[in-house]
């Protein structure tokens, strides 16, 4: 099927698949096959900050005053931010909107990953504010090996996806000669391989991010490097929404009212699945080793840490109705969930700031019984 | 363990009254930290929560008891 940046078949949009049908033609929202997308759009654009709101002048104190060991915690944990939302600014849109079949769901791609450049346009915000030189910070993302470990396998699952999707939208279903090597494009495996990404992103947002929340907070518990943990407060806002975007993503896949091949791609890799949350868990907590290897601070360390990557794991599994291997059963950082809550953000010290804008909030409907339990 | 739950307040503001530590974050229902089994009863939200939930889960961030309730632990 040879894509097209306007569809000019007749069809309805509403009885489409989530992906591989009919490519997107009208933007419309007005109505959609799943309501959920638009309401997270919404709800992501009420959400709408900049970087500069967030005052950080009391940081770069903080930041010099930092033991040799401190700083280590505290950059390499921004270099693997950046790396997160370097790749999740870009990875939506080029591994999904070339095969999304819904309007709303191609909008929410869309309105996602842009709100994961605001995420990349602040660490530049913050590394500008710490670091002379921010190429310091930025080029050893790169270089660094145990960051590398890290992107490695972050990527690789897009990368899979990707790859087989390119020659999908060129040449479709069927076995091609390219290059003189012969490639077979299934249905079933390019269906595996997005249910696969689409986990491993679910991780991403889930788990990955809130382990590097918990660093930047135990920090801001300290009195230290609040401005940073103010803009992680606005970050973690978005992310929360994020994973509940690929949360129902997943379920819809998995409930097959979508898609029916898909209902078994994912009862077929649930072990593979499992297997993904298992395996980033490991890695976040080898992490941990090298954050805290030249020292831990005052509220984490690489045990405290490790036990809250199995809990974070284990909450975000069973939310998706998988198994989790891990033990944990309560927050080992009690401390986190104040941090994270967001609706009040106060960005710079004398302002206080309500951060959710109400949109849409007005229903003008009014029926006959609406005044039942009125009493004059 | 049984609490009371008044219906005018949500769920976990009363479990956390009482002392009862539940996993939260948003407290808008968009981000489904605050998940648990309504095992028995009803509640109703003001708006319909964002968050996934699968079938018998609820977010007690937003939620009102309206009739007796009785909840598990998602772990």
């Amino acid at each position: 099927m040879q894509y097209t940046t306007f569809n000019r078949k007749t069809f309805d949009p509403l009885k489409e698949p989530m992906f591989f049908g009919e490519t997107v033609n009208v933007a419309r929202y007005d109505q959609q096959k799943y309501p959920i997308f638009e309401q997270l759009i919404e709800k992501q654009l009420s959400f709408f900050w900049r970087p500069e709101e967030v005052d950080l002048s009391k940081d770069r104190k903080d930041f010099q005053d930092l033991a040799d060991h401190e700083q280590h915690i505290f950059l390499s944990n921004l270099k693997y931010q950046t790396l997160l939302d370097s790749i999740q600014g870009r990875s939506p849109n080029v591994a999904l909107l070339p095969v999304c079949s819904l309007p709303e769901l191609e909008t929410w791609i869309e309105t996602w990953a842009f709100s994961e450049t605001i995420h990349s346009r602040s660490y530049t915000h913050i590394i500008r504010n710490i670091k002379a030189d921010p190429s310091e910070v930025f080029d050893d993302i790169v270089k660094n090996e145990e960051i590398q470990k890290r992107a490695d396998s972050v990527s690789k699952y897009y990368d899979h996806f990707i790859e087989y999707m390119n020659i999908y939208i060129m040449h479709g279903v069927g076995t091609h000669e390219i290059n003189g090597e012969k490639i077979t494009i299934s249905s079933f495996e390019l269906k595996k391989r997005l249910y696969l990404c689409l986990m491993s992103i679910n991780v991403l947002e889930a788990i990955r991010f809130y382990v590097s929340f918990a660093c930047s907070f135990a920090f801001a518990e300290r009195a230290l490097m609040e401005g940073n943990a103010k803009v992680i407060k606005l970050i973690a806002r978005d992310e929360a929404l994020h994973l509940t975007g690929t949360q129902h993503m997943l379920n819809i896949m998995a409930s097959g009212q979508d898609d029916q091949e898909m209902a078994q791609v994912a009862e077929e890799c649930k072990a593979e699945a499992t297997a993904i949350f298992v395996e980033a868990a490991e890695q976040e907590k080898q992490w941990a080793e090298y954050l805290f290897k030249d020292g831990s601070m005052i509220g984490l360390n690489k045990d405290i840490l490790s036990q809250y990557v199995e809990y974070i794991t284990t909450i975000r599994m069973q939310a998706i109705g998988l198994t989790s291997p891990f033990d944990v059963k309560s927050n080992p950082l009690p401390w986190m969930n104040a941090w994270l809550v967001s609706d009040n953000v106060q960005v710079a010290p004398q302002e206080s700031e309500i951060s959710s804008y109400l949109v849409g909030q007005v229903d003008s409907e009014v029926s006959a019984d609406d005044f039942d339990d009125f009493d004059l | 363990m049984a609490i009371y739950v008044p219906k005018s307040k949500p769920i976990l503001d009363s479990l956390e009254d009482h002392d009862i530590r539940i996993e939260y974050q948003c407290r808008q229902g968009y981000c489904g930290a605050c998940r648990v089994k309504l095992v028995e009863g009803r509640v109703e939200y003001d708006e319909p929560p964002l968050a996934f939930l699968q079938e018998g889960e609820i977010v007690t961030c937003c939620s009102k008891a309206i009739t007796d309730i009785k909840l598990e632990r998602p772990i």
